[in-house]
């Protein structure tokens, strides 16, 4: 392990963040309380690659069913559309979203004062989410009530928009009762907010 | 909003790591930074705390900030190298989440970091400089620029004992930003804030004339804007008849290009230029153009991106055989957006082909120079008239940019399609030279120019 001085040497000489495997170990190395100096220095997407470190879920991996509140991800918002059930629900407003990571994209369900907290080009953490089928909405990627989502930065998140876990159909394992398959794509990406032209 | 909290609360964000170690700092230690102070030494861990909670009570508190900052002198071993830090991590990451008041006390620490000629206190206001936006007439940002021009004021023989060349990155700041102010009419909080901003760029040139020239060539292109201006109309007149070809032939240093760009915008710049795809960019521009450019007055900001991403931003071998956006195809788009807007896009594309007009490929960077090669190279197929207007204008500016100076920049401008060519930007200049879509008297007059200035050796 390198003090964090060489560490600092090296980043000041090294202007441009875009040597993957060195920057893999400043970010093992800034995990540790005392390299706080060392998070300053860091770039917001190097920082947020610290999560990473942590067993989070790539939105690629996401599986359905997970009912249960275990989904714990970051995601860039792409797009944001308002309100998804008529009449508006009972206990506030609610509003549909694209999101993506590196690995895929998936439609979000913003709930309450989620909606106006989050815009497009926002990054999200995804803590104890749940990702399932909502009434008018298709299978949606969501904090719940369990589960929390907090920005975590702007911008710095290279995305796809195709594979979109939403628009995969799931059936059930004809061999593992409870477990579900992937039995072919909707569409390869939302039909909800397309590609920009 | 808690009390005394000199960050703005947001809910649904998570707290900065910065905020949340000064806010500890202060909720653990906040009862030593009350007299009576103890007289044991601190060891080095609780120092560095103690430090990150005066910052979080000065920002907080002015009531007490004096008797904090007495705590600090008393404490402080590094030449307040470490306080420095945090305020320019403050200055850089939290600048926009601070209170108004809070804003006023991180000031005031500047000051009092001035007066003890901390070290660190170049990058300190260099970051403060930074936060003045372009094109924002709002009381904030006004309030802002005029602190800090007061502050070079107040503090000028200091700064120039201690930290000369702030004072020159503070020049360049000033005069660029001044070309904008004085085009903005009827707003009367600006008046003595142009005011100000003139008395220290007069000031600069009158007494400290060597460094201000320090800035090198695109000094020239920064006091063109303002020769309309009675007191710069002297200064003008003095350069020009001192030798300004010597100016010419001064590269201005990368770090000057930073000084109109905030830390948001070149981490944004940077992202989009070493890790989004071409065709995968649509997105990425709209968040940056929602974020830095809607405003009547924002486009001027175009103006440095341009000279920034021209100058500063030179991708890897790597980055530039890959998919990545291309530096053209961005400054295409910033083209496009300024294109309703005759006098800033005049200025684009000087900040655009600057470098070309004094090229000397033995002290000059082809990276400067390639993006607009590219740009008029891969606009020929869909978009011949950004091809067109682009040589159409650079070829203008060989004849009328500085008619005294007329041979030496046709020499940098026929050095540089020369060395495009030589390196392989392009593989050859009759891509220009013969090119059926432009128009034969551009063509005539580009084979001209490289005619005329043959290599010597």
């Amino acid at each position: 392990i390198e003090t964090e001085q060489t560490v600092l040497h090296c980043l000041h000489n090294q202007p441009n963040s875009n040597f993957l495997c060195t920057e893999r170990q400043l970010i093992r190395l800034a995990a540790f309380r005392h390299f706080s100096l060392l998070r300053l220095e860091l770039s917001p997407s190097s920082i947020l690659s610290l999560h990473r470190y942590t067993s989070d879920t790539h939105i690629s991996q996401i599986r359905f069913p997970a009912a249960q509140n275990n989904i714990n991800t970051r995601f860039i918002i792409l797009d944001k559309a308002r309100s998804i059930s008529s009449p508006p629900a009972a206990s506030g407003q609610s509003c549909i979203a694209l999101a993506a990571d590196e690995t895929a994209a998936v439609h979000i369900q913003l709930w309450g004062d989620e909606c106006d907290a989050f815009e497009a080009g926002d990054i999200v953490n995804l803590t104890n989410g749940i990702f399932s089928y909502v009434r008018n909405g298709g299978l949606l990627l969501r904090a719940g009530k369990r589960g929390k989502m907090e920005k975590v930065g702007e911008f710095a998140v290279a995305f796809v928009e195709t594979p979109n876990v939403s628009e995969i159909q799931w059936s059930p394992d004809p061999e593992y009762p409870k477990r579900y398959i992937q039995n072919g794509v909707v569409s390869a990406y939302s039909r909800i907010f397309p590609p920009l032209p | 909003m808690e009390k005394g909290n000199p960050f703005v609360a947001s809910l649904h964000e998570v707290e900065n790591q910065l905020e949340l170690s000064l806010r500890q700092a202060f909720e653990s230690l906040e009862p030593k930074l009350q007299p009576p102070f103890s007289l044991d030494i601190p060891d080095p861990q609780e120092s560095l705390e103690l430090s990150r909670a005066i910052l979080y009570a000065v920002l907080c508190d002015s009531g007490s900030s004096k008797t904090h900052i007495k705590l600090l002198h008393a404490l402080v071993t590094d030449g307040y190298a470490f306080f420095t830090s945090l305020l320019v991590g403050t200055v850089v990451e939290l600048y926009g989440k601070l209170v108004d008041s809070a804003k006023v006390q991180l000031l005031w620490l500047t000051k009092e970091m001035i007066d003890v000629s901390s070290v660190g206190l170049e990058d300190l206001l260099v970051s403060l400089l930074r936060r003045i936006g372009s094109g924002d007439y709002g009381d904030q940002n006004v309030w802002l620029c005029f602190e800090l021009v007061s502050l070079f004021l107040d503090k000028w023989d200091c700064l120039l004992e201690d930290a000369p060349l702030v004072l020159t990155s503070a020049l360049y700041s000033f005069l660029r930003l001044l070309a904008d102010h004085c085009r903005v009419s009827g707003i009367p909080k600006l008046e003595n804030m142009k005011r100000l901003e003139i008395k220290f760029c007069v000031k600069m040139f009158r007494e400290q004339l060597r460094l201000s020239l320090k800035i090198g060539r695109d000094l020239v292109r920064l006091l063109q804007d303002l020769v309309h201006i009675s007191e710069f109309k002297e200064i003008w007149n003095d350069l020009v008849c001192s030798d300004v070809s010597k100016i010419y032939q001064l590269k201005t240093s990368s770090r000057y290009f930073l000084l109109r760009i905030t830390p948001e915008m070149e981490t944004q710049l940077r992202f989009l230029l070493g890790n989004v795809k071409l065709g995968s960019h649509k997105r990425h521009q709209i968040w940056f153009l929602k974020k830095f450019l809607l405003g009547p007055e924002k486009e001027t900001v175009l103006i440095d991106i341009v000279r920034f991403i021209c100058c500063v931003v030179h991708p890897t071998n790597e980055i530039i055989r890959s998919e990545i956006m291309p530096r053209w195809a961005v400054i295409g788009w910033f083209l496009d957006l300024c294109k309703q807007n005759h006098h800033v896009e005049g200025r684009v594309k000087l900040a655009l082909f600057y470098d070309w007009l004094f090229f000397d490929e033995r002290i000059d960077s082809i990276m400067n120079v390639e993006p607009a090669a590219l740009l008029m190279l891969w606009s020929i197929p869909q978009y011949p008239h950004i091809t067109h207007s682009l040589l159409e204008f650079l070829l203008h500016l060989v004849d009328a940019y500085d008619v005294a100076c007329r041979d030496m920049i046709m020499r940098g401008v026929a050095s540089a399609f020369r060395e495009i060519e030589r390196k392989g930007v392009v593989q050859s200049l009759d891509m220009f030279l013969s090119n059926p879509e432009i128009a034969t008297d551009l063509k005539k007059k580009l084979a001209n120019l490289l005619s005329c200035h043959q290599d010597i050796n």
